[in-house]
């Protein structure tokens, strides 16, 4: 009976996960032969738009993704990182290009945190995820009875996101990931609404997460 | 059995009552304002000290700082951002970081007081605050805006000089988070914003500049800085008008 009741649990969250495209362009120019070896590697996120900013929860979901399937690699925690520099990578502050770090450097406390945490990869993510369109439209009531909803919803989402990889040690880029995916959500309510989500922000995360994991490791 | 007959019925009535009144706060403070008091952690700046024993004092507006939003209409919640606690933790992380030494002062420097021996005495104000949410803008982040005004006093307070500067921190919108909860990000963002700012900006300020100049030139001329810490002991100044090295001197 359990076997049964874990292919049906597996197949209706199959079921209901819409449907995503996703596209990654990738343009490398000198990647590690040798994987980073003892060296760290962090991944922040640009936030010097005016009108979106990664998201914090994005940046995360790269690094499990790539700590998650080379042990070897030391991904730095993006707050942790950003707080022992504090101030140098705040939005108003961060380097916009590798020759910024020669600046950085130039201050001993810096030179001296960058050296203990031995950041050799820098990773810069740019893009966030939007929603396009919605149609649809949904009535929830209450009674003594009970409460339900009828109708149908329909929502795109949108995510567009750009890696930029800075070798710390040469203060040069050398690679550059771009991931971008879309997908339909859906949710038709009959006394309960079923949501029938695509994963559109994960299947990016995954996108550039797997390009990095092949330029970062050795075993892939 | 009359007794219970009795007061069974009384029993029912009682119930819906405190029912009513267990309900009441909640629906009157679904009415008021959003309330947010700024919580968040801020750390210390990785940088060199500059050798200054730099002494600080925030005014009763400053510690208890908060910003209040009327309702615009009835379809609008208002709002009360109350940043002075998340103000002091922040500086008070920040200046001792960015200084070799700092001084609270017991009250503001002025002439013919017995003032701690600083170099400077920074007051830091909270000229405007603005705030928006998706509501307002249709755009999927929350922002904070500040203005600060900066006065550099010497220890006797005479004004070396006085300076503007804005932070501004923003926030996107996320699944399951409150507005309340995405104002708080947002400020404590705005926040590190006014750290980061300030200690990267401080030596560029023109006043300030122009008054480190003045003072290396005296101390290269021969003049001892102020006294640190904990030897430093309070001087009167009877010449306020006088630099504070010189008054620190005396």
């Amino acid at each position: 009976m359990k076997p049964n009741l874990s292919l049906l649990s597996v197949f209706s969250a199959a079921l209901l996960t819409g449907c995503v495209t996703s596209t990654v362009d990738e343009m490398v120019f000198n990647a590690p032969t040798e994987g980073v070896g003892e060296a760290s590697v962090v991944i922040l996120g640009r936030r010097h738009a005016s009108d979106y900013e990664t998201e914090p929860d994005f940046i995360e979901c790269v690094g499990d993704y790539i700590a998650g399937r080379d042990k070897a690699i030391d991904v730095v925690g993006e707050l942790e990182f950003v707080n022992a520099l504090y101030p140098w990578f705040e939005p108003r502050t961060a380097p916009l290009y590798p020759q910024d770090i020669e600046k950085l450097l130039q201050q001993a406390p810096v030179a001296q945190k960058l050296l203990s945490l031995r950041t050799k990869y820098m990773i810069w993510i740019d893009g966030s995820t939007v929603r396009t369109d919605s149609a649809g439209s949904m009535t929830c009531g209450i009674g003594p009875g009970g409460a339900g909803c009828f109708g149908f919803g329909t929502w795109g989402n949108n995510s567009n996101y750009e890696a930029t990889i800075w070798d710390f040690s040469n203060r040069a880029e050398v690679g550059r990931i771009s991931a971008t995916a879309s997908g339909q959500s859906y949710m038709p309510a009959v006394v309960l609404p079923i949501p029938i989500i695509a994963p559109v922000q994960g299947t990016a995360c995954d996108s550039v997460g797997d390009q990095l994991l092949q330029f970062l490791s050795s075993e892939y | 059995m009359l007794g219970s007959m009795i007061s069974s019925p009384e029993r029912r009535c009682v119930a819906p009552l405190w029912v009513a009144l267990f309900l009441l706060p909640g629906l009157l403070t679904a009415c008021g304002p959003s309330e947010v008091a700024v919580k968040g952690q801020f750390p210390s700046p990785l940088m060199q000290k500059l050798p200054l024993n730099m002494g600080v004092w925030y005014e009763e507006d400053f510690r208890t700082h908060e910003f209040f939003d009327e309702a615009k209409g009835r379809a609008e919640s208002g709002w009360i951002v109350k940043t002075g606690d998340a103000q002091l933790d922040m500086w008070n992380t920040l200046l001792p970081g960015m200084f070799r030494h700092l001084q609270h002062m017991p009250s503001r420097p002025q002439p013919g007081k017995m003032n701690p021996a600083v170099d400077a005495v920074l007051i830091p104000h909270i000229e405007e605050l603005q705030y928006a949410i998706p509501a307002h803008t249709n755009v999927k982040v929350y922002e904070i805006w500040m203005r600060y005004r900066f006065e550099l006093l010497s220890a006797s307070g005479k004004p070396l000089g006085e300076w503007t500067m804005t932070a501004y921190g923003k926030t996107p919108t996320a699944f399951l988070q409150s507005d309340e909860a995405a104002v708080n990000l947002a400020a404590v963002v705005a926040l590190r914003d006014a750290g980061a700012n300030f200690a990267t900006n401080f030596t560029r300020v023109p006043q300030v500049r122009d008054w480190l100049k003045q003072r290396r030139d005296r101390l290269a001329g021969g003049e001892q800085p102020a006294r640190n810490p904990p030897t430093g002991r309070p001087v009167q100044n009877p010449t306020p008008d006088r630099a504070p090295l010189a008054e620190t001197r005396q």
